[in-house]
């Protein structure tokens, strides 16, 4: 299977396709859809270097996300800083935010580590509510007019379209699947491994624990800060729930549960599965299919009924998902594949 | 100093309600050492089942804690029974992530049915109150809520200081498999203790439902704030949970005055912070390894 030459073809040609896809695709429903696709997986891949790795679930990925998304935000809306150099600013705060978390958060282990992640996420949902001076409070950030980007005197783009959108997007989900796999190959990562299957173990081995938990946190909401930066710019619009609530970090979390944790490209499937999934529900798709499919009536109570609320309760899909893959497949889609692979080869055998 | 014996006060009667849900979030955790996330869309659930039950049966939200508790402690024992008795030894994370995801089925299953407003529920006595003196006046719906509390929770203390079944369950909390060889059925306790943490659970959200807005997300809140009282009363001790519950409520409604009402939820989330680093045991725990 794994031929030496086909495998770097077939990823090139993949990649080419990918850069080129909107000189063939002009819808923009079709790139935003891919743009969000990009975003969830550099959002679950980020998470993964900490969680998946080193084993330490965070609930609370939404303080890196939102910070750098606010940072941006601030400082495009406030200063006209170009959000490429603002992003750059929100990944500074990022770090220093998360140095703080980890200080306080890696002296836990377990269950106490997960709530201590909860509350320090909260403590800065609710400072974004209350600082209305410097955040405009509940009401949030609206910042859509982007600075034209230049290189020298060249106009590259004034972002009038998505697809600069989508080649930004497809460039940082690139970079954090490439970081995750530096550091799966990495000294790095053995260690965070080692860290994450028996920290006393690893610890009486003369790995410095608290060291290699703080860089794999950095690492990790610095890129988280990348993609809230992403989104913040994309959508145009920041406030505190979109980019602070709880339901950011579990579904930060999710990807990676979805997709297999610790995992190379368990992230990638496990956005795959979920954006089309949650998009499609969204925007109404399932209600659209069941009515075609005759199975329910467009005007009838139901019809009705399923056409104003399911895209409501889009989230339901996250939950009713999660119950299942913890029930049925603990180690995610990746988990599920392998055990099929290896079954085979037995049976082959 | 009557500013400050007003929200003392009503901060008790509050930290009364938290007392509740922090007992029911501890009990299962003594019992099967799981944090169940999904508490407060357990609580979300009482309160929709007392506003159904007033709106359609006109039945009073206090009386209705007759009918909440049995049908939350169906509830809670048929969750633990079909999905949380798979996790019981499964990693942490996972058992985690399942109470995640029951919450999250429970929040949009609500706003699928009631849809994401805000109700109300408004009884002839939501907004009167009751003069104690000294300029001292309090809610009328919060006075009698603490007065089911307080009955609730001595009725809980009697059942599992005196009858058997209470002492089996803290048997099983003290030592799962101590217990299991003393002969006590600790799958049966598991469900038992499952459904009266829900059953505790659902009796807060019909206590606090004349005084709150009812909404589908207003669990998230609410499953914090347990895991506050609980860390602070010390994770499994249900003397704890209560004290933990009571400082809670005093200390929210204190900074509300004192400092500001948007503050107040900060406050409480720094004290939890502050425990976790330096008492991690809480205040009643004994320390675990």
């Amino acid at each position: 299977m794994a031929n030496p030459v086909l495998k770097p073809v077939a990823g090139i040609l993949v990649l080419g396709a990918l850069f080129a896809l909107p000189r063939f695709v002009d819808s923009p429903y079709a790139l935003h859809m891919m743009i969000l696709l990009f975003m969830s997986i550099s959002q679950g891949q980020s998470w993964n270097i900490l969680g998946g790795y080193a084993g330490q679930h965070s609930v609370g990925h939404a303080a890196y996300f939102g910070v750098g998304a606010y940072t941006t935000m601030m400082l495009m809306h406030a200063q006209q800083v170009a959000p490429w150099l603002g992003a750059w600013a929100g990944v500074g705060m990022v770090a220093v935010v998360a140095l703080a978390i980890g200080s306080i958060c890696f002296r836990l282990r377990g269950p106490y580590f997960v709530l201590a992640s909860i509350a320090v996420a909260e403590i800065l949902r609710l400072s974004a509510i209350n600082l209305t001076g410097l955040t405009n409070g509940a009401e949030g950030i609206l910042a859509t007019d982007l600075p034209p980007f230049k290189i020298g005197a060249t106009v590259i783009t004034d972002f009038s379209t998505k697809v600069p959108f989508y080649h930004a997007g497809l460039a940082l989900a690139l970079a954090t699947i490439t970081i995750t796999y530096g550091v799966q190959h990495s000294k790095l990562g053995y260690f965070l491994q080692a860290i994450r299957e028996d920290q006393d173990a690893a610890h009486s081995l003369g790995i410095p624990i608290s060291r290699y938990k703080n860089i794999a946190l950095v690492l990790s909401a610095a890129l988280t800060s990348l993609a809230g930066s992403f989104y913040g710019v994309y959508v145009g619009f920041v406030d505190p729930p979109t980019v602070l609530g709880l339901d950011v970090s579990v579904q930060i979390m999710l990807i990676c549960i979805i997709g297999g944790m610790g995992t190379l490209w368990g992230p990638v499937l496990g956005s795959l599965v979920l954006v089309p999934l949650s998009e499609a529900l969204r925007s109404n798709l399932i209600t659209e299919a069941l009515v075609k499919a005759g199975v329910v009536n467009a005007d009838s109570r139901t019809g009705l009924f399923l056409k104003e609320n399911l895209s409501h309760a889009h989230v339901l899909l996250y939950g009713v998902l999660v119950v299942l893959v913890i029930l049925f497949m603990p180690d995610g889609l990746m988990g599920f594949f392998r055990k099929l692979a290896s079954r085979r080869q037995r049976e082959a055998v | 100093m009557a500013v400050f014996m007003q929200s003392f006060l009503s901060g008790i009667l509050i930290g009364g309600v938290y007392a509740l849900i922090g007992i029911g979030l501890t009990l299962i955790f003594g019992v099967m050492r799981i944090i169940n996330f999904g508490h407060g869309d357990i609580l979300m659930v009482g309160m929709y089942l007392t506003y159904v039950l007033f709106t359609w049966l006109h039945i009073d939200p206090f009386v209705s804690v007759l009918i909440t508790f049995p049908l939350m402690f169906l509830f809670g024992g048929f969750l633990q029974k079909v999905f949380i008795n798979r996790v019981l030894h499964a990693v942490a994370q996972n058992q985690i992530l399942l109470t995640i995801g029951l919450g999250l089925v429970m929040s949009n299953t609500a706003m699928l049915i009631f849809t994401s407003d805000y109700k109300i529920l408004t009884t002839s006595y939501s907004s009167s109150t009751l003069q104690v003196g000294g300029g001292v006046t309090v809610s009328t719906p919060l006075l009698i809520s603490f007065a089911i509390t307080a009955a609730v929770t001595a009725a809980l203390y009697w059942f599992l200081l005196k009858t058997d079944t209470g002492q089996a369950i803290r048997a099983t909390a003290q030592d799962r498999e101590a217990a299991q060889l003393m002969g006590i059925n600790v799958k049966r306790m598991s469900i038992l203790a499952f459904g009266l943490g829900s059953a505790l659970a659902g009796t807060a959200g019909a206590l606090i439902s004349p005084t709150y807005y009812i909404f589908p997300q207003v669990g998230g809140g609410f499953t914090l704030k347990a895991f506050v009282i609980t860390v602070l009363g010390g994770m499994g001790s249900v003397v704890g949970a209560t004290l933990g519950g009571i400082l809670i409520g005093i200390t929210e409604s204190l900074s509300a005055v004192y400092i500001s009402s948007g503050w107040k939820d900060v406050v409480v989330f720094v004290l939890f912070l502050l425990v976790l680093l330096f008492r991690p045991s809480g205040l009643m725990g004994k320390s675990r390894t």
